[in-house]
């Protein structure tokens, strides 16, 4: 199995899983998703507001922000040696005391622990005219995104199967595939069509072209055949600025493993019960 | 209020929202607005174009 990056910045990272499989590939997908933990707020105490919106709807708002999220310093609660009472390893508590006119951002969160805080500072919360006040207190926690989707540290997580482009000797070179791609993948050379360099990997499998190649009347056969090769894949990761896409993917790599040595031991225990 | 996140994939799209206002009063053209905005997803797209703006609205109700 490995892996090679076409692509890692702090909030994206592009890569080719290959010799692996589709079993591998979706809970590789499934781990990132809904099992690498972040910090979202999940309890709010409202003391004063007079703002338009209702305490819920608000309560909704705050917990949809994404919170920098430092895995090494968190445990979640259920773990944590303060039996849920909470303490600074696993919580992280918000004020907001603000008066309108204004209008409140996710900025004028005063966290009670200096390393924590949104990931943006713009983020609208609510508007304040004279006469409004919000006073309120927000504890975040550690959680994972099968739990709730305000865990989820990605945003556009998928992958899809490597494309395999072949095209026989039946081509004529009249271009109709081309004309139809959408990703404009394919190019005439010729007295033939080909890949474009470097496009092979922007295909969407849509097999448009195949269907163009049909209505020429070439007969039942297309000229062009996509395929694609089940043993290799291309992954996109976006994180919603919690965790770095890297971290993202180390640690849905981690849990996987984790999950898999669980299922060894149990076996292994089943196993030697009965000798 | 403009949705914090995007409802389908969970980008961040609220931030870009006063920005996409005032470009867009001034005549911009909105697709031309979304992309310099980094909002290249469907999802996203729509949920600042399709968005209305009515807290001003109720602000008198309350
Ligand atoms: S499958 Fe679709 S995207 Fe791929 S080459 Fe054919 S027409 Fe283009
Ligand atoms: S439509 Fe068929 S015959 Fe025409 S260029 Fe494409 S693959 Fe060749
Ligand atoms: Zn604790
Ligand atoms: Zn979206």
């Amino acid at each position: 199995m490995e892996i090679v990056f076409g692509r890692l910045d702090e909030r994206v990272a592009q890569f080719t899983l290959s010799s692996s499989s589709v079993a591998f590939a979706n809970s590789l997908r499934r781990a990132m998703m809904g099992e690498v933990p972040t910090l979202a707020i999940e309890d709010i105490r409202i003391y004063d507001n007079t703002s338009v919106l209702f305490d819920e709807m608000l309560a909704h708002r705050i917990g949809m922000i994404p919170l920098k999220t430092d895995l090494s310093r968190f445990v979640r609660k259920e773990d944590c040696t303060c039996e849920g009472a909470g303490c600074p390893h696993c919580q992280v508590t918000f004020t907001i005391t603000i008066e309108g006119p204004t209008t409140v951002f996710s900025g004028d969160m005063i966290s009670d622990d200096p390393m924590t805080g949104p990931v943006e500072a713009n983020i609208p919360i609510v508007k304040l005219w004279e006469d409004q006040k919000l006073v309120l207190e927000a504890v975040a926690v550690l959680n994972i995104g099968t739990e709730h989707a305000k865990w989820q540290p990605t945003i556009a997580c998928g992958y899809k199967e490597y494309p395999v482009i072949e095209i026989t000797d039946q081509c004529d070179g009249c271009g109709m595939c081309v004309d139809e791609c959408p990703r404009n993948v394919l190019e005439v050379k010729g007295q033939t069509v080909r890949v474009v360099d470097g496009k092979l990997e922007a295909c969407s499998l849509c097999r448009l072209c195949e269907k163009a190649c049909i209505g020429t009347g070439i007969g039942e056969e297309s000229a062009i055949k996509i395929d694609t090769d089940e043993t290799k894949f291309l992954f996109v990761v976006e994180g919603d600025g919690s965790l770095s896409a890297q971290q993202i993917v180390e640690e849905g790599l981690r849990y996987i493993r984790s999950r898999s040595d669980t299922l060894v031991e149990a076996l292994q225990e089943i196993s030697t019960e009965g000798l | 209020m403009i949705p914090v996140r995007c409802f389908t994939c969970g980008k961040v799209v609220s931030t870009a929202w006063d920005e996409f206002k005032e470009r867009k009063a001034a005549g911009e053209d909105p697709k031309e607005i979304l992309d310099s905005l980094g909002l290249e997803r469907y999802c996203c797209r729509r949920m600042l174009l399709s968005h209305k703006e009515i807290i001003d609205e109720q602000y008198p109700y309350q």
